[in-house]
Order: structure tokens, then sequence, then C-alpha cells
């Protein structure tokens, strides 16, 4: 220790031992001497003053050593289980599929989920299912993102106009329950699909003595009420669009938006092949709607003209023609007195009129009229109706195009009475709570709001939405992918919704909500189910299997027979011919369809749905925000479509903000001036303007329902008397599409049915391509693409397909503006004719896997390769992104990521396609030919130990066509179809004189029409 | 007998000319070099922030799309590197053509190549989606499989073209420095600055030997870059013609790309004489309103060749038939960027024009302004070749438009700045006017006409 000290202490004595002398005496002089000698004694503590000793700066520095590193320590031992016991049916990386249904509202069909590790990653159609037979619509493809959508409801919430508050699913039901109690229940929702909850809602409803109220915009009940009249069945038809070779719409979208697209594209589609048996479209209409855009011939009216065009021509068929059974009838023909002189009204020729309604007798049994939608919501909706009905039964259609015995559609049950009966309900205070589900009234039906805060409503939703925001109680629902449920979307039809994930956060099915209530305020006894689950079982055991026990599967036990429903997911009972005699008509009912006052309005505002936005549920999904329509290629806003004429007149440009105002209400909507449409009328989509939906749809647009009418009876959508005025400001509308024209090049080649019964060829101008190049020699496989644009209506699920498929990212409109979005299939759309009254055309739009690809060649860095199966490759890590692909790409299908799009919010990254490369920053990206599923059916193929055949593979915009335009396989099989097609005589390439010699073909667009709008296609100074 | 002009004014002998040019060497610079290079660095720094936002964020930044790929960055790369020309035409072609008069401008026009093409060479890199993998360009034995580069690809010409162009330009200039190099160590007095010229000067002695040797390199050297002077605009401009894109693929890009790339050196260079007379008055015996006289008739000569070719172009367009190309080259002329076609066409064929007179091309004044439309109309010929042939090609339903974005515009300016940069921190520190080629061309014992 201190020495010094030592020394000092035993100076006390003497020495024992001494080493000098100086020592022995104890000199003070050497012992300080000795103490100092050697300065940095290991011992010593006090050596300078105020400093820091050695030992206490060892301690000290131990110490903060010790703390500095107190946090590195080893990474904690944290055991995890090896994937031993894994769930027999689940082999990671391979994808399980399972059948399931999917219901927009109102129009349905099935499904087959694609899962990987119990995640599910796709929606496909499923192949069983009569309605679809495996074809999808966008926004069925769109409905999986909103499974893995951020702002989902995680707990039920209480609400207080906000956000809410987070309370337990107990505390939740008890308060509901006592709400309940109270007695003066009602229940608000869209139409039930769903056989089995539509049982248990009504067991619920009979149970606590209260109502059931269905409502939601996209209602046909102007169209039930009409069979009602006409009929005396409140049924709406099935449309056999398969069995019609001439069809008429009046401001029916039909391929669009109106009854089932899917089904309708399908069977349309069936019947657009060349030749004997090709349909023919006729439109009268007064937006240019896909249906409009696929028209052999399209006329435009007003939609106050709805009823006078079909009235006209049924003039023109009983007075005119004098022909059908109904020619003598006085009490029909002084109806139709009314309407003698209406081609000049409607400004359209009368030898039109005339010779459509001679082709349409002419068809009669064959051909098909329609007409409604919300497009048809006008005013006088049920007569428009009611004439079409007895348009229809004269042309002895009734039974044979439409099937009003079997088959019907269960959906659009809503009515605008229903909804004014809640709202006069509510207000005269007979209902105290209101459980509002699978609708959202606070958005579509603004006028509710105040209603609906004044009783107790309990919100069963997937979100705060705008409903939420003025309920008490928000009932977190699931996803349907996380629930069990079925469907009924045809009637007959039963198909089955398997769960395909465990519910992502602490929601509860509605289902399951109302048993829990309903068990709790005593309301019944719900068939002894202890969960929603075992009450579906019941049902189908009950009723479904009960009732069609001779039918197919049902011959097996129940077991057996639930077993194949969830393998197969559909159990159709319909069978048999859907021919039935036709149904007598009650002329009585054509009063409604009487001539009234034409409508005086300046302008006729349409509210319309968009193909991909529809209602605007699913507004919070960005695939669907950024779907630019099929008809405006617009994305990102609704605006108002004014008619060229129109924007001449007001001296609108595209994206001048307009105010309108309908009804006493204004908003304030950017002008799209579209060609085709109707003058004097506008048309402003529903669907946007959501204010609580979520980041995504908040402040997209306007909202459109604000400029609806409620009356008592019905809800007016349609020939609004509107008013617009300019605001002098402007924006810009998000189009994805340059330019409109095919500025007289042959892109999308048109011949009349006549020009290609002479010659298959017409209108293609060939070039005599020579080569000093034997070309690329495909010794295994070949794959290409045909793409037949007669049967392509333009509906654009093919471009959410491949989005879903190919983990496609999405950029937002300032993105899209400057020509960022990231599609690989686009659909280019492009107006023929004259502005005002133009055809349309569609051409999808991969990439075309060149032969002589000119992107290849450019590439410094040989990223982009040809395979030996003539497939263009893309290495994206190799790319070092100079953009020299994209500018020599004579079709320009390459897409750059201009940003880092990879960093996805949790959990929409759920939704990735494991099989599909994310793409980084600065890499070029493209149509891969969906090489990933063409390698997975090799592999399947060689576990399997069979040879692999080309026609195991199936692309995935191919799969989810509706009219089976697309056609992918192996040039190298002579027999197949992609091959056959090929050889047909309308088979051309695109920019062939370029001879980049594409493995993608279109093949010529055939209108049943006696002429083209554009004349010939050909391109200008063309030379071979 | 017409007396010739002499080269170099006021009456100079072998020590005034050291004295001039190697003076400005040696004594700090007045406050407007200051102020000068003040401004210069500030647009140097846009650069970078502009640049080194565009490679950490991503080329969304600029102004580029689908379906106009390239913008920006390529625009004003091409127009740097044509810029280079008139350095390498002067030092190189007009060498050996026996140029006399070249000599006083050679320095600074070279000094001009070789700051241009290290601009130039900024741009491509980053424009690339992934600039930190651009080395992928270069064919070397690599651990990557070894993977190499695709020849077939112009752009890896380009790469080649280029790293060629600017090694040879920097040797070529730094090898006509050397015995410049050598006087300024020789009238060194700090150490420091001995050491540094002295290393610079590689021990130049100035015997007979020394310049008979250095004489050979320098014609060796003048011969390497000659064909640079044609190869590497020509490369350039099959980065364009060699695409299949109405307005690219034309066979006249080279020839036409090469008088165009001279032409707007040709402007570059005037526009740096004319300031370098303004910042160092005395040059002005030097660089004469001969020289600028000269170089203004290169100038209007390489005009007209351009003019022809935007002629031939359209007739071409016409001629070929292909709708196409009609549409596109109508489309340059009439369309949504037609005024960046005429502003491209007044500024490279019509503003020349006025150099016919005698009086324009000795006026300083005009002829500052002249060059610099020379200089913008030669970005947007640039502009209307990449952007106007991208923005409606084959397919109208992919037609779109560009648009610049505040990262495009700092670009653009700030590769300006970092020009400005380097020339003006080349002024003081390397002769910016060739001393020992000046001296020969002196006209001692040559006046008064006694020689033929």
């Amino acid at each position: 220790m201190n020495d010094n000290k030592n020394t000092g202490s035993e100076h006390k004595g003497s020495p024992k031992y001494w080493l000098s002398l100086e020592q022995w005496r104890q000199d003070p002089e050497f012992l300080e001497q000795a103490g100092a000698e050697f300065q940095s004694t290991p011992l010593r503590e006090e050596s300078s003053e105020g400093g820091w000793a050695r030992r206490e700066f060892l301690k000290l520095m131990g110490a903060s050593m010790a703390l500095s590193t107190i946090g590195c320590l080893r990474r904690p031992a944290q055991k995890i289980v090896p994937y031993v016991k894994r769930p027999p049916e689940i082999t990671p990386g391979k994808i399980n599929y399972y059948s399931s249904s999917f219901a927009d509202g109102s129009m349905g069909f099935g499904l087959v989920v694609a899962t990987r590790e119990g995640r599910p990653i796709k929606a496909e159609g499923n192949t069983d299912h009569p309605v679809n037979a495996g074809a999808m619509s966008a926004r069925a493809h769109a409905h999986l993102l909103a499974l893995y959508d951020p702002e989902r409801a995680t707990t039920p919430l209480k609400g207080d106009g906000g956000a809410g508050s987070a309370l337990t699913w107990e505390k939740l039901d008890e308060e509901v329950v006592a709400a309940l109690k109270q007695g003066g229940v009602a229940l608000l929702t869209s139409s039930v699909l769903s056989p089995s909850t539509k049982a248990l809602v009504n067991e619920f409803v009979r149970g606590s003595g209260g109502k059931h109220y269905t409502w939601e915009p996209m209602n046909l009940a102007a169209h039930r009420q009409a069979q009602q009249e006409c009929y005396g069945q409140a049924v709406l038809p099935h449309v056999r669009m398969d069995q019609a070779k001439y069809i008429l719409s009046v401001d029916a979208d039909f391929l669009g938006t109106f009854l089932q697209p899917v089904e309708h594209n399908r069977h349309f589609g069936g019947r657009r092949k060349p030749g004997k048996e090709m349909n023919k479209l006729v439109v009268f209409e007064s937006l240019m709607s896909l249906t409009g855009a696929n028209a052999d011939e399209r006329y435009r009216i007003r939609p106050s003209q709805q009823v006078a065009v079909v009235m006209g021509i049924l003039h023109e068929l009983i007075v005119g023609s004098k022909v059908s059974r109904y020619a003598g009838d006085s009490s029909v023909t002084s109806i139709l007195a009314g309407y003698a002189d209406v081609a000049s009204q409607l400004g359209i020729d009368a030898k039109v009129m005339q010779r459509v309604a001679g082709d349409l007798w002419a068809h009669r049994g064959q051909s098909l009229v329609l007409a409604g939608g919300l497009t048809g919501q006008t005013s006088q909706a049920r007569g428009l109706q009611v004439a079409v009905n007895f348009l229809n039964s004269v042309l002895e259609n009734d039974g044979k195009t439409l099937n009003a015995r079997t088959w019907t559609y269960t959906g659009y049950q809503g009515s605008a009475s229903d909804l004014a009966d809640l709202k006069a309900d509510i207000d005269s205070g007979k209902v105290k709570s209101v459980i509002v589900a699978g609708v959202n009234p606070g958005y579509s039906a603004p006028h509710l709001k105040e209603s609906l805060k004044k009783v107790t409503t309990i919100y069963v939703g997937d979100r705060m939405d705008e409903t939420g925001q003025v309920a008490k109680y928000l009932a977190s629902a699931h996803h349907e992918m996380e629930n069990w449920s079925d469907l009924e979307v045809v009637a007959g039809v039963y198909s089955i919704q398997q769960p395909t994930i465990q519910p992502l956060y602490g929601t509860r099915a509605f289902q399951e909500s109302l048993l829990a209530w309903g068990k709790a305020a005593g309301f019944g006894g719900f068939q002894g189910a202890a969960t929603w689950y075992d009450y579906l079982r019941n049902h189908w055991k009950n009723s479904v299997h009960a009732s069609h026990r001779g039918q197919g599967i049902g011959k097996l036990g129940f077991e057996e027979f639930w077993y194949e429903v969830l393998q197969q997911g559909v159990f159709d009972t319909t069978g048999g011919s859907q021919d039935h005699a036709s149904r007598g008509f009650n002329t009585q009912a054509l009063k409604a369809a009487a001539k009234t006052e034409g409508s005086s309005a300046e302008f006729e505002l349409v509210l319309y749905p968009t193909v991909g936005l529809m209602d605007g549920t699913l507004a919070n999904v960005s695939w669907l925000q950024e779907f630019p329509d099929p008809v405006t290629k617009i994305c990102w806003d609704n605006y108002l479509c004014v008619s060229p004429k129109d924007a001449r007149t007001l001296k609108l440009h595209e994206g001048d903000v307009v105010k309108v105002t309908a009804g006493g209400n204004t908003v304030e909507a950017p002008a799209h001036i579209q060609p085709g449409q109707a003058d004097g009328v506008l048309g402003l989509a529903v669907g946007y303007g959501r204010s609580a939906a979520g980041k995504v749809a908040n402040g997209v647009g306007v909202n459109a329902y604000a400029l609806a009418t409620y009356g008592e009876q019905d809800a007016v959508y349609s020939g609004l008397n509107a008013k617009i005025e300019k605001t002098g400001r402007s924006i810009e509308l998000a189009n994805v599409q340059g330019h409109h024209s095919m500025e007289g090049r042959q892109i999308v080649v048109e011949a009349t049915l006549d020009q290609f019964l002479e010659n298959p060829s017409a209108n293609i101008h060939r070039h005599k391509m020579v080569s000093m190049w034997s070309g690329h020699e495909y010794k295994g496989h070949k794959w290409a693409m045909a793409i037949d644009q007669s049967t392509c209506t333009g509906c654009s699920a093919c471009m959410i397909a491949c989005q879903s498929e190919n983990n496609v990212p999405v950029v937002g409109k300032k993105y899209v503006l400057r020509g960022r979005e990231m599609h690989w299939l686009r659909i280019d759309r492009y107006f023929t004719g004259e502005p005002e009254d133009p055809a349309v055309v569609y051409q999808p739009m991969p990439c075309q896997h060149c032969d002589n690809a000119p992107c290849e060649t450019v590439c410094p860095v040989a990223a982009t390769t040809h395979t030996s199966e003539g497939i263009n490759d893309m290495t994206y890590n190799r790319c070092v992104g100079t953009r020299y692909c994209s500018n020599n790409c004579y079709y320009k299908v390459r897409r750059f990521n201009w940003f880092d799009y990879t960093k996805i919010e949790a959990p929409m990254h759920l939704a990735l396609n494991p099989e599909v490369t994310v793409r980084a920053r600065g890499v070029m990206e493209k149509c891969t030919f969906c090489i990933h599923r063409i390698k997975g059916a090799k592999h399947q193929a060689r576990v399997e130990g069979r040879e692999f055949k080309a026609a195991d593979v199936q692309v995935a915009c191919q799969q989810s066509c509706p009219t089976k335009a697309i056609v992918f396989g192996d040039m190298n099989d002579p027999e197949s179809q992609v091959s056959r097609m090929f050889q047909e005589g309308r088979s051309y390439t695109l920019l062939e004189e370029f001879n980049a010699a594409p493995a993608v073909r279109y093949q010529t667009k055939v209108r049943n029409a006696d002429q083209l709008k554009s004349g010939s296609a050909h391109g200008e100074g063309h030379h071979s | 007998m017409i007396k010739r002009n002499q080269l170099v004014l006021g009456n100079k002998n072998y020590k005034t000319i050291t004295e001039d040019i190697v003076h400005l060497l040696e004594k700090f610079p007045p406050k407007n070099y200051y102020i000068g290079l003040a401004v210069a660095v500030v647009l140097l720094m846009v650069y970078v922030v502009a640049q080194g936002a565009t490679a950490v964020f991503g080329m969304g930044l600029q102004g580029v799309n689908h379906p106009v790929g390239w913008g920006t960055d390529i625009i004003t790369f091409v127009f740097w590197i044509g810029i280079g020309h008139a350095g390498t035409l002067i030092s190189a072609i007009l060498f050996l053509f026996r140029q006399k008069w070249r000599t006083s401008i050679a320095r600074t026009a070279e000094a001009m190549t070789v700051f241009a093409v290290m601009v130039a060479g900024t741009f491509p890199i980053i424009h690339t989606g992934r600039p930190w993998l651009g080395y992928w360009l270069l064919p070397y034995p690599n651990q990557r499989g070894p993977l190499w580069v695709n020849f077939r690809s112009p752009l890896l010409w380009d790469v080649f073209a280029v790293s060629t162009y600017a090694t040879v330009s920097l040797v070529f200039w730094y090898i006509g420095m050397v015995p410049d190099l050598a006087t300024i160590r020789d009238r060194a007095k700090h150490p420091v600055r001995k050491l540094v010229y002295g290393m610079l000067s590689l021990g130049w002695r100035g015997t007979a030997r020394s310049w008979s040797h250095y004489e050979i390199v320098y014609m060796l050297l003048a011969g390497l870059s000659t064909p640079l002077v044609l190869s590497v605009h020509s490369i350039v401009s099959f980065d364009f013609a060699v695409a299949g894109l109405p307005g690219w693929h034309a066979t006249i890009f080279p020839p036409y790309f090469v008088a165009g790339a001279v032409f707007s050196g040709f402007g570059m260079v005037v526009t740096l004489m004319v300031l370098l007379r303004k910042l160092v008055p005395v040059f002005k015996d030097y660089i004469t309103l001969d020289h600028m006289e000269a170089m203004n008739k290169i100038i209007m000569c390489t005009g007209l060749m351009v003019g022809y070719a935007y002629s031939m172009e359209f007739f071409i367009a016409w001629y070929g038939g292909s709708p196409y190309e009609g549409f596109i080259f109508l489309n340059r002329a009439f369309g949504p960027y037609g005024w960046a076609y005429w502003i491209m066409v007044v500024c490279n064929t019509v503003i020349p024009q006025i150099f016919w007179w005698k009086h324009a091309r000795r006026s300083i004044p005009i002829m500052f302004v002249v060059s610099i439309f020379v200089n913008i109309g030669m970005w947007f010929e640039r502009f209307v070749i990449v952007v106007t042939s991208l923005h409606r090609d084959f397919l109208p339903a992919n037609w779109g438009m560009w648009k610049m974005t505040i990262f495009d515009a700092g670009a653009i300016i700030g590769s300006f700045g970092m020009f400005f940069t380097l020339f003006l921190l080349y002024i003081r520190t390397l002769p910016p006017i060739a001393i020992a080629e000046v001296k020969p061309v002196l006209p001692v014992g040559r006046d008064g006409g006694h020689h033929g």
C-alpha cells in the first residue's frame, strides 16, 4: 500500500533491515527522496494533488468500460422450432388453392384463392362456377388487397365522431345487447347474397321484432317493380347474352357495371368471333360507356329520352309495321301513339329507327333489349323498365334470351323506399337502434347521416369510415377472405366462401356478431349453433343439401357432400334448359311508360358507376384508384364528362374545374371532354370523394352521391336537372394515354363483318419482309400470344390480374401525371371517326417478346436477353437502368422504377407474390409472359414424372379474361390454339414493317356494322 | 503584295511574352476574378446537390418518364461532349495543317475540351438508374460469372469513345504544356511553387534533344487525336442512329453530329476567348481580332452544315416515305415542342449568318451574343433530337410530354458551374496561352515583307 506510511510507522522502533545509513538514521531528507524515487511507483496513490490516482483511474476505467459495453451482450438465445409439424397441406414454396367466392354488393362469382404459407396472394376465377367460369373482374382481383389494407379497424371501436376509441368485444357486446333489448331494432344491409346469412338475418330480425331494410346505391328496384307490374313476378331475369344475336342496350352498361358484367362479358365475347353467328350490339346511350365502346352501332341520346327510344321502336313495330300480336290492341297503340315521331325528337335518322326495329323483329327470340343500371335511374326508371319488358315480350325474348324462371339474379335488392322508410322510422322514434352492415350510407346516402346519429347505430364495417364516424359502435368486421360464408348470386347456384387466412386482427364477422348479440338478447335459438361456421354448416345441411338430395353431389351423404362443395366451391342445382314459355304481359302496366313532358333541362346530369370503383366500397385499394377507366383512361379522379360540342360552347378545356349544381347541391369537379357523349348531358362518376376511407381514397375526386335526389319511392341518379358554372381554376387529370387517335397508322385493324366474310385479311396491309438472317431457332417451345381484338371488350380485368400476379407497384396521381405508371399490361384505347360520335377500339398491350427485340441489342450490360423459348427476359439484378431499351422499344411496354417502390407498408407486403421478384429502384421491368408460371409448370411436370405440356401453362391475363381474347401457348405445336390463331387470315403483327417480329399477334377487330366510322384503318403512304 | 496581319500584336519579344503570360500566374488575381469564381462555385454546388439528390433518391426526380426515357442528362451530356470538339480540332487538326494562328488559342481550347469532357462524363453515370453500378459498363475480367458487356450496344461504344477521348485529350493537353510549365518553374521563387511546377514539368531542360522528341510526340498525339474529333461524336450519334426510333434512325447523324459539335465548340471557344480578353486585357495582343474572325468563319461554315443537315433530315423523312418518320419531323417543327425546334433553327442557322459581314465577324459584342445563341441553339438541337423523337413515336397511346423539374434545371445550370470553376482555376494555375508555341510565330525578322 503506501510504503511512505509503513516506512514511517516502522520508524517508531528501528528498521530490522536497513539499506543505508540514511535509512537507518531515518533521515527526513532521505525519506522524502526514497518516497519520490520512483515517480510512478505502482503503489502510489496521492501522486499529485487533485489528480486521479492510478488505481482510482483503473477502477473508474473498468467501471465505465463495463457500463459502456453492458449493451453489447451476446444475442439472446431464442429457441426456434423447425417446421417439422407443418400442416400437412402446406409445402413451403408451393401455392395452395382454396375455392371461395367474391361478392361486391350485387355482382358475384366463384373464386379460387391462391395462398402461400397461409396468406392469400391472388384471387383467381373458379372455373367450375357457372357465372364466371374462371373469368375475373378488376375489382375481384383488387378485393384481395383490401384484406391487407393497413387502415382496417383492428379492434371494435366506440364512435366519437373521429377515429373512435378501442373497447373489448365483451364490453361492446354488453352495451350493444343492452341497446338492442330496448326494442326498435332495425337492420340496414346491402343485398344479402349469402343464403346462410340471409337465414341468420331473418331469424335475428324475427327474434328481435325489428325490421330489415335493404339498400345499396346500385340497386335495381325499378327493374323488380316493373317485372312485378308486367308479369306479376318481382324478379331479375337471367340475361342470356350467349343466346342473343341482336342486342339493344339503352343506357345499360352491361359490359362494365350492370347486372353481372363478368358473365355478360363472357357470353357476349363468346359470340364476338367473326362469322355467321356473330352477334350485333346496338347501343343508345347518353354517356360513353364500356358497352357503348363495344357497340357495332351507337346512337347518342339524353337520359330523358331513354323511354322514348324503346317506345319509339315499339311504335315502329306495332303501329308502323303492324307486327306482333299486340298490333291491334288499342290499349297498347293508344299509349304508343304518343311516340309516333320519336326519331325526329331524338335527332336520329328515322331510317335508323326503322332498321333497328326491323332487325330486332327479324331476330325475335334471339334478341335482347336491356336498359338501366344507375344511368337508367331517372325519374322514369320504372316506365323504362316496363317499356323494355314489353319490347322483350313483343320480340318473344321472354323465356328465350331472358330466363325469369330459373337462374334469376338475387342481387340488387336494395330499394330507395327502404331507405326512405328507415329514415322515417328513425325520425318518428320507432327505431331505437340500427345495425348497419355491408353498406356505407354515411357516404352513399349522406342525407341519412343525421338520422343515424339520433339512434344507437352499430356499424359492422371494416374501418372508421363515413358511417363509422356517425355510428356509436364499430363492430369491426372481417375481410371476406377471413370469413366463412356462401353465395347464391344466381338462384340455385350455391357457392362456398372459405376463409383463406386467420383473421389478421381482433375483428369479428358480421354473422358472428349477430349470433352473439341475438343469443345474448334472447332473440332466438339460432339452430343451436355455437359459431357462425356451425350455423353455416347447419344451413347447408338442413336447407341446401336437404332440398337438393337428388342432384349431382347432393346424392352423397352430407359430410362427403360438404367436402365436395368445399373442394369445388360451387353446387349448381339449376341444371336443364333455361328456355321456358313466355310469360303473359300485362298491358295495363304500359301506362307507366306513357309519353310525358320531355325534360327541359339545359343539362341532364348522369351519375354513373365506373368499372374500377363501382359504388366506391373498394376505394381505398390503390390498384383500383390507379386503374385507368376503360373509357376515359383517366385514373385517380372523377370528373365531369362533357360532350365535345358542349365543351366548345362553354369554352371548357380538359381539367377546368366547374361547379355542378343539381337538386340544390353543388360539387366542384374538373371537366373531361368525352368524345361520343351526347350533347346536353353531363356525367359524374360515383365511388369517389371518400372522406374517411383511408389514405389512398380520401380526397380523391368528389362525392357524386351528394347530387342524387332521394325520394319516397325512388332515388334519381340520372337525368338530373343540372347547372354548371366555371370556376376559372384548372387541374390536371391523370390520363395514362397520351393520344387517342391512331393517326391513320395500322395499329388496330378494323373490318366490317361483310368485309371479313369476303376476305379474312380485309384491311390488313401486309409487308413483304426480307431478312439476311434466318432468325432464332427454337428447338423446344416457342411461346406466343394471340390477342383477339374482336372479342376483347376492354374490361381491363387482365390489367389488375397482372398487377396482382407480378407485384406491380402503384405510383400515385402525381407520378401518373408524369407518365410513370407501372402497369405491365396496358389496354390502349383509340377513337376513330369524328370526336362527336366516334367508334372505340381496344388493344391490350403486353410486352411483345420480339424475336428481333430492339431492346436486347441496345442494352450495354446485356440485362435483357432472349431465351431459347422465345421469351424476352429481363435480368433485374444486372440492369443498371440506362433506359435505352425503353427508348428503343417500338411498343413502349417497358416500365422503369423511378424511385424505390419496394417499401410497401405492412401488411400490404403480404399480398406480394413470392414467385416474382420485387424490383429495386433504378431497374427496368416489363411483362415476362408469366415466366414463373412456365417454370412452375415445368417443375410440376418433372415432379410428377410426366412430360411437360404447353397447355399446362396459363398466363395471368389470359386466365382472367372473360372473353378469352388472350390466348397463350406454344407456337411450335401446330395444334395449339395460338398456332391456329396465328394462321387465321385476320391475324397480323403490329408494326410489322419494322421487323421486330413480335411473339404477340393481334386479330382484326370485326364490327357487325354496315360501315366503319373510320373507313379503312389503313396507314397512309405505306410501302412494302 | 498583301501583307499578312501579324499573329501577335504589340511588338512583343520573347521576354515580354513570357512576362505577359506567366505574370498572370505569379500575382494574386484581381477582385473580379474572385467574384467570378464565387459565382461558379455556387453553381457547382447547385450541380452537386441536383445530381447528388438524383443519385440518392432516383431518376424520378428529373422530368424523364415513359415514353421520354432520356432527358436532361443525355441532352446535356451530348452538349458538353460537343463543346469539347473545338479544342481538339484547333489543337490537333489545325496543327497538322500548320495553321499558325491556332497557337495562341490552342491551349485554352484544349483546356475547354478537357473540362467539357469531365463535365459531360458525370451525366451518363448519374443518368443510370443505379449509378453505383456504372462500372458494369466496363469490360474487364470479373467475378460475376464473368459477365461481359454487350458489345452490340451503342451505349457501350460510347463508353469507349468518350473514355478514349478524355484520356487522349488530357495527355495531349498536358504534353503541350510541359515546356511552359518548365518556364514557370524556372521563374518560381517560392520553393513549393518550384517543387510543384518542377514535378509537373517532368524535368524539362529545353535541350535540342528534348525539343526534338517533344515535337515528334506532339505531332504523334495530334495525329492520334485527329480521328477522335470525328469518331467521338460519330459514336455519340450512334446512340441515336442505331436505335430504331423515327427521328433517330438516320444515316446522316454521324457527320451531322460532328459538324454540330465543331459548331458548338467554336461557339464556346469564342465565348471563352471574349471573356478571357476581358479578364486579362494583355491577352488582346495574343488573341487578336484576326483569331476571333477566323473562328467566326468556322462558326458560320459549320452552321451552314448543320442547317443543311436539318433540311436533309426533312427531305429524307419525306423521300423515305415512312409515315412514322414523316410524322416525327412535322411534329418537331409544328408539334407541342415546335418552339424548341424554331429556337434551334434560328440560333444555329439564322443568327450565324450575320458573320457574312466582316464588321460583325470582328465585333466583339456581336460575336459574343452570337456565340451564346449558338450554345443555346445547340443545347436545343439535342433537346429536339432526344425529346421530340421520343415523345411521340410509333403507337399514339404511348405519346406523352416531358416537363423539366428543378432537378433538371439544377443539372443544366450547375454543369456550367462545374465547367467555369475548373476554367477559372485553370487560368490562374496553368499558362492559358502556349508560351513556347507563340514565340515561334512572332514576326521577328519577317516583318517588312522581305520574305515571300
